[in-house]
């Protein structure tokens, strides 16, 4: 043994010694293209093995180098399998490159590090950027829709809108419910300024492996990773796309006749003693279009990205205009990015991710403007000859045009977001990283509101209510910083079948906001004037300033380990120092385990190319709390006068705090279970998982004897528990080289309940009106309705004389019936019933995919189902003029048409019921897209490597059964969810788009 | 390996440095102190902030409305609706709540009920905060024991209501720690004999450390009113000597006279030098102003007790119309007394004038027949903030010398001492343009009836004479067309407090 293994060595070196003495270049050349689809490769890393020396393939997938005859060449490119191959002399080496199918060798993002998805424990989705991009819609979490599973996103039509997004259900009610994200390792909680085709991959870490972000992990992490350049030539990209958005689904408001119908029964003798006045028109005005429009977008994408052997970098540019389908509505973005790696040394990398953001908004307020569209008169007209039609003249809501049209709210976002960072490997498995991130805001608003009066120079007839008596003036700067030190060691070796990957680290936080605004009126119409200087001093003039600040000192750790790619253990602990809480710090942690199945011998080879089962607990935290909302404070300059009118100032200390008051607490299991078969054409995932929350921040009502004067105060009581499964399944194959398809579906159910309000009051939510809607009760789903429950019309007059009295609403031929749910002879407040809520027991997505030569379709569906919307706009009506919904109209009980289902009349004192409650069950095309690239060989001519020009849609049509305009409901308000009141028009869009490479 | 580390010891070292020292140096990163708030510690080490605490108890007199409530409609509805003085008034079905109290039929589930003792508990509250941050202040011994005795002052008033409300109550002598506050000594009712104690030691101090009236701010707490309410106090307690005592310590201060024009006592402005605004009668009063957020005044108390329009409507009304004077009240005055038509707005049928010269419709426009002339603000010849009528500028008097001069009448009669009976009594009858008459219970009772009618004060007075005379609560329900029992003595404890407390608070009998 010894012998040979002497006798090897020396060959080596003979070997070694040789091949230095006789070694001879050779001037090779080669195409890379891809085994699949013929198509040529671009920049392909081409590396000499045992050398730091290499080229890229160029547009047409070409190389040339200059090789020892002897030589081992390597290509390499994201994506594929990396080839090695031995030169032997040839002059010329074609080479395909085969896709990595093979999703386990994908690489995922799991917060402060990376790991294989084959070494993954926990539930981590992954999305790449280009499923993003494609799609015509600002923001990346619009975009995930119905992509993954367990994540659910509501989105709005509202331009510059943040999409909701829950992870596994409601986690929480007051602290929030909404992810963290982190771009390129800034935490942060708006990612609005983040330009889509700039992302690279999403992931979302959806179990207790948000763990390693701790105390802000509790609804799960969503990370995104920015686009880097690749060694070799400038590529250039522009990606545009322009098209328009037009209200996906009008609500259809009554017309004229329906009204006047309607309105001789509730507002008896208002038309016959009106109408002739010149306040009406004849024909209808639909108010809904009057303040609606086709909105056009346009959004351009430049980049460059490229680099040497030492740097790469990544720059690109976004310039993105929408109108808004409400008129006046319009938010423009442009947004720059630099990401840039510098190699110093074979050690020492320096690395930035740094992007600046301008948004530019001019904003509505949607609840204000929808809140009058729904009950506007449709005899009056919206304008005339540049005069509004004066529908408050009518005793009616303002003039809903003339809301949008006199008020103009300029909101300006600037953001600087990013980061710069060392790597230093002093050895291969070692790293030392620190990042210094940083996400800084600038805004600055000026929302005026020109005067007009209620008389003829603004409307074609004067009176009424609707005026500006005073024009008005506010204007607010505000500005916040976060930046956040992060430092880690990572250590990475393999001991024969063992692989530990073990993480260490330190991350520092603080963050600082502060806001200064003030109001003025009598400010002069012409913009050029808008500021505060310009504004009555000495009437309702109001200046405000105020600021919070803090710190978070967090420690980090995480092991990974695995034993011969079969058995894998992680553990991960956080522990977080905030200095929101008087008990400064808490410790996460999670644990996995997977057994990957498949490597083992009586598996493998094999149906399965890939089974794994895996598991996760841990525990989570929430902290999105108001910083001060543990310390007793004072109120000064609480009024009160001595001396026949001298203002004295109190200071008053009232609110009683809990001062010790913690972060909500989540502990998660997950089991799960990955698998491929069939080559992994067709692979999957499922998961189970239970998600407890405890500590949850509730209000608890105090004895009186304290002197709070709200009787209540924030503390830690509620638990909440979201339990349920996903499922994911995708086929993908390639029939011919030049006819690809994939299929892809996933489903998820969740549970969520009120599992102990502990003593907390349960929190009620409300509509139009004021009303309890919704309440948040045990052993009942988070901001379930809690209504009336309504059981049909009253036919005629004996069934009224037989009903139990009502004390909400006077019974009546034609009026509601209710239940007497508690039986106690009379229908109240009391015998209202829990009927369901938003929050759908499933919801999933589908889409297609198919590649045929040149062109390319894909098709993606959303749906959700078992969840109920409470229909508020039908329910908004705040007076006897206000005009109803159309569907309604024809529906409703009349003396000659009598209803079993429609009452006669819906008034604002109608109590909330079950009438009003639908199905929220939809189905919807999420985005069609159709591309065609022009063949290389054409557009190659151009000096461009790819053409593709492709037709989009986004929400071409919707299957529903809610009688609304849309079932996908913006609310950013938990309580509310559900409710339709006055929700921005959810849009379809229509566009054309390039994607051109140079 | 080891050549490695030679080789880049230096960058190692920098590495383990930035680390450890980001573990190391922060030690205070995390102690981070509000933004933008003042902390109760940073309260307790000013002075100024210190005072500025006493000053914050006054304003709690705002609170009200349908809120929590101290002095507004809802202390109204439990002090003269709840009397044979005044009906619900408004429409007939406004306001259950308030209905249920003047029918006796107050249920434990009353909101009204729970909003005063929520309120009067808000300016406890109050008290023991600012008493909390005075004992530790640093202050000359005078300044701080005069602050001290405004706390204490107030803190007797808000008791000596809750006392007469609802018997005993839980005893909040400071502000508990958050671990003391479901302690049963807070969390239980002391009994009244303990609340009175207490509330005597607190008018002691008061009468010991407050300066004199003209040596301090006009609206503050002074020495002679502390002796009023201890005064009026004692006459609760039947301590008729102590009530004397201190009712002629107040009448022999020489500080107050009556206003010589019964009607202006409750006007904003006076009238020749006579009545308005803390006049010469005014011992203790709610003081109120204009400020820019229009929030320094009681909410909704001159409001909700102003006229209401009904039958043909057809005008800009008053108010909510609330707290009628009842046609029982009205039979009480003797013919001339010139305090009915300065207590009660009559409607009359053809229209009623104001004495600023507003003119309420016929009585087919308005829904009630009487209103209270004593809450009324005139929106014209009164301040006002920018026409904001929820929290009109109304100084409602709390103690004016009228009442005292009563107290010491009455106690007076009980120790024997007629002579001075006599003369107080006789000097309230006297403004009143009426003839003098012998001192006796009945004389005195009936004179603080018609002198004190819609000052929040009779249902106490009643319940107070029935406890020295048993059955005349009955008979003056009787005649106010109510069946009284003696239940009716004091509210329920609220249902929801008694919830709160884990059922340890006890209801009272009857309820």
């Amino acid at each position: 043994m010894k012998r040979n293994s002497t006798i090897s060595g020396l060959m080596l070196l003979l070997f070694f010694f040789t091949t230095n003495a006789i070694a001879q270049n050779v001037a090779l050349k080669g195409k890379v293209t891809d085994a699949a689809t013929g198509e040529s490769l671009i920049g392909v890393s081409v590396g000499i093995k045992g050398t730091a020396n290499g080229v890229q393939t160029d547009v047409n997938g070409a190389y040339s180098i200059s090789v020892p005859t002897n030589a081992t060449l390597t290509f390499s490119y994201i994506g594929y399998t990396a080839q090695s191959l031995p030169v032997n002399g040839q002059t010329t080496l074609n080479v395909l490159l085969k896709g990595e199918s093979n999703e386990l060798k994908t690489v995922v993002v799991v917060g402060y590090g990376t790991q294989r998805k084959r070494d993954v424990t926990g539930a981590v989705a992954s999305v790449n950027g280009d499923q993003l991009s494609k799609q015509p819609v600002q923001t990346p979490t619009q975009a995930l829709q119905g992509k993954v599973a367990g994540v659910q996103v509501l989105s709005s039509g509202q331009p510059n809108s943040a999409p909701i997004l829950r992870i596994r259900g409601t986690g929480s009610v007051l602290a929030g419910a909404n992810p963290l994200y982190v771009v390129d390792g800034v935490l942060t909680d708006d990612i609005r300024n983040i330009n889509n085709n700039d992302i690279v991959s999403l992931d979302v870490l959806k179990d207790a492996s948000a763990a390693i972000y701790g105390v802000r992990g509790a609804n799960g992490v969503v990370i995104i990773t920015t686009k880097k350049g690749k060694s070799g030539p400038a590529v250039v990209s522009y990606d545009a796309n322009v098209g328009f958005r037009e209200i996906a689904s009008q609500i259809k408001l009554a017309n004229r006749q329906q009204y006047v119908d309607y309105l001789n029964v509730a507002s008896p003798g208002k038309i016959t003693s009106d109408d002739k006045s010149p306040l009406t028109i004849p024909g209808t005005t639909n108010w809904a279009d009057a303040v609606s429009r086709k909105g056009f977008y346009t959004n351009h994408n430049i980049s460059v990205s490229g680099g040497g052997d030492k740097s790469t970098y990544f720059i690109s540019g976004n310039y993105y205009n929408e109108d808004g389908v409400i008129k006046t509505n319009n938010f423009q973005r442009f947004s720059l990015r630099a990401n840039n790696d510098v190699k110093i040394s074979d050690k020492l990398k320096f690395s930035d991710q740094i992007s600046l953001t301008r948004g530019a908004e001019r904003a509505v307020d949607i609840g204000a403007v929808y809140g009058n569209v729904y009950r506007a008169a449709p005899i009056i007209p919206s304008i005339l000859n540049g005069k509004y039609g004066n529908t408050s003249a009518w005793s009616n809501v303002g003039n809903p045009l003339l809301q949008l049209d006199k008020t103009n709210n300029f909101i300006l976002n600037n953001r600087v977001q990013g980061n710069v960072a060392v790597d230093y490997n002093p050895v291969k498995w070692l790293t030392f990283h620190s990042a210094f991130n940083l996400d800084a805001r600038f805004n600055n608003q000026k929302n005026y509101g020109y005067q007009f009066d209620a008389d003829g120079n603004t409307f074609t007839v004067g009176g009424g209510n609707q005026r500006q008596t005073n024009s008005s003036l506010f204007v607010q700067n505000d500005n916040s910083y976060q930046y956040q030190w992060d430092n880690t060691v990572t250590f990475d070796r393999t001991f024969d079948k063992h692989h530990f990957t073990v993480l260490g680290g330190v991350v520092t936080e603080k963050a600082r906001s502060n806001y200064i605004n003030g109001s003025r009126i009598d400010v002069p119409a012409n913009q050029d004037q808008w500021f505060l200087d310009l504004g009555n001093p000495d009437l309702n003039a109001t200046n405000s300033n105020n600021g919070s600040l803090f710190t978070r000192q967090s420690y980090i750790g995480r092991v990974n380990y695995d034993y011969a790619g079969k058995y894998l253990l992680t553990g991960s602990i956080r522990r977080d120092g905030s200095s929101k809480f008087a008990e400064k710090y808490a410790t996460f942690y999670t644990v996995g385990a997977g057994w990957v199945i498949s490597e083992e011998s009586f598996v493998k080879g094999g149906i399965f190319d890939n089974l794994k089962l895996r598991g996760s607990y841990g525990e989570l935290g929430n902290d999105n709390i108001d910083p001060s909302l543990f310390i007793v404070t004072g109120l000064p300059y609480q009024p009160y006068y001595f001396n026949n009118g001298t203002l004295a100032n109190g200071t008053i200390i009232q609110d009683i705090k809990n001062t010790n008051l913690r972060w909500e607490t989540t502990k998660q299991l997950d089991l799960g279970l990955d698998f491929g078969f069939l080559n992994n054409r067709l692979t999957g995932e499922f998961d189970y998982y239970d998600k407890k929350v405890s500590n949850a921040l509730t209000y608890v009502t105090l004895p009186g004897i304290l002197g709070d004067p709200d009787n209540r105060f924030i503390t830690n009581a509620a638990s909440y528990q979201n339990k349920g499964v996903e499922f994911a399944l995708r086929w993908r194959d390639n029939i011919s080289p030049n006819f690809s398809y994939n299929i892809g579906a996933n489903i998820s159910y969740n549970k969520n309940t009120v599992t102990g309000l502990n003593g907390g009051q349960a929190l009620n939510g409300g509509g139009a009106n004021g009303q309890t809607i919704t309440r948040t009760e045990n052993g009942q789903p988070i901001a379930s309705y809690y209504v009336l429950h309504s059981t049909g019309i009253f036919q005629n007059a004996a069934e009224v004389a037989a009903a139990v009295p009502n004390s909400l609403e006077a019974n009546h031929v034609g009026g509601l019936k209710y239940e007497d749910v508690n039986k106690d002879g009379k229908i109240d407040a009391n015998d209202r019933i829990f009927a369901g809520s938003y929050q759908p027991k499933y919801f999933g997505g589908f889409n297609l995919g198919v590649n045929y030569y040149a062109f390319d379709i894909s098709a993606d569906f959303y749906g959700n189902w078992g969840n109920k919307i409470y229909n508020g706009k039908k329910n908004s009506r705040g007076s006897a003029n206000d005009n109803i919904e159309a569907g309604y109209a024809d529906a409703r009980f009349t003396t000659a048409k009598p209803s079993s289902t429609d009452p006669d009349l819906i008034t604002q004192s109608t109590p909330p019921s079950t009438y009003f409650i639908e199905s929220g069950a939809f189905l919807r095309l999420n985005n069609l897209t159709v591309g065609y690239t022009i063949p290389n060989a054409i557009s190659k001519r151009a000096g461009i490597s790819k053409f593709r020009m492709f037709l989009t849609s986004q929400n071409l049509f919707t299957a529903k059964r809610y009688s609304g305009s849309s079932p996908e409901l913006f609310n950013t308000d938990i309580l509310s969810a559900g409710i339709d009141a006055t929700n921005y028009p959810v849009t379809r869009t229509f566009a054309f788009g390039v994607n051109v490479q140079f | 390996m080891k050549k490695i580390y030679q080789k880049h010891s230096k960058l190692l070292f920098i590495c383990a440095a930035v680390v450890a020292s980001t573990f190391s140096a922060c030690k205070n990163y995390l102690e981070v102190a509000p933004q933008g708030q003042i902390t109760q510690d940073q309260i307790a080490n000013d002075p100024t902030q210190a005072k500025n605490l006493v000053t914050g108890i006054y304003n709690v007199f705002y609170i009200g409305g349908f809120d929590p409530d101290i002095t507004s409609l809802q202390f109204v509805v439990l002090s003269d609706i709840a009397s044979d003085d005044a009906d619900k008034g408004s429409s007939p079905t406004d306001y259950g709540d308030a209905l249920q109290v003047d029918n006796l039929t107050t249920s434990a589930t009353n909101g009204i009920v729970n909003n005063v003792w929520t309120g009067h508990y808000q300016g406890i509250a109050r008290a023991n905060q600012a008493l909390d941050k005075l004992n530790a202040a640093q202050f000359d011994a005078a300044t701080k024991n005069a602050l001290i005795g405004e706390a204490r002052f107030l803190r007797a008033y808000f008791y000596f209501n809750l006392v007469r409300l609802y018997g005993g109550v839980p005893l909040l002598d400071k502000v508990p720690l958050p671990a003391e506050a479901n302690d049963d000594k807070y969390q239980t009712r002391a009994t009244a004999d303990d609340i009175y104690k207490f509330i005597i030691t607190d008018l002691d101090f008061a009468v010991g450390n407050l300066p004199d009236k003209g040596a301090t701010d006009v609206g503050r707490a002074t020495k002679t009113a502390a002796q009023a309410l201890e005064a009026k106090v004692y006459l609760y307690m039947k301590n008729y000597q102590k009530a004397y005592d201190l009712s002629n310590a107040v009448i022999t201060s020489g500080k107050y006279s009556l206003v010589q024009d019964y009607s202006l006592i409750w006007r904003q402005k006076a009238v020749n030098g006579d009545g308005g605004n803390n006049n010469n009668e005014s011992i203790f009063e709610i003081q109120a102003g204009i400020n820019k957020s229009c929030s320094a005044g009681i909410n909704l108390y001159t409001v909700s007790q102003g006229p209401r329009a009904g039958g043909k409507f057809g005008w800009s009304d008053l108010g909510f119309g609330f707290n009628n004077p009842s046609l029982s009240l009205v039979n009480e005055y003797e013919a001339n007394d010139v305090r009915k038509a300065g207590t009660i707005i009559t409607i009359q049928p053809n229209g009623t004038r104001l004495f600023d010269g507003f003119r309420i419709p016929g009585r087919d426009s308005v829904e009630n027949d009487r209103y209270s002339y004593k809450a009324y603000h005139s929106r014209s010849a009164e301040d006002n903030c920018g026409g904001n009528t929820d929290r009109l500028p109304k100084q409602v008097r709390i103690l004016r010398y009228a009442d005292v001069l009563l107290i010491n009448a009455e106690a007076a009669i009980q120790i024997g001492n007629v002579g001075a009976a006599s003369t107080s009594l006789n000097l309230v009858r006297t403004r009143a343009k009426l003839a003098s008459v012998a001192p006796s219970l009945t004389a005195v009772w009936h004179e603080r009836r018609v002198e004190m009618a819609e000052e929040h004060d009779r249902f106490f007075d009643i319940v107070r004479q029935d406890a020295v005379q048993p059955g005349r609560a009955a008979a003056a329900f009787t005649a106010h067309g109510k069946t009284w029992s003696s239940k009716n003595a004091l509210f329920p404890i609220p249902q929801t407090q008694i919830d709160l407390s884990g059922g340890r608070l006890k209801q009272n009998p009857g309820y």
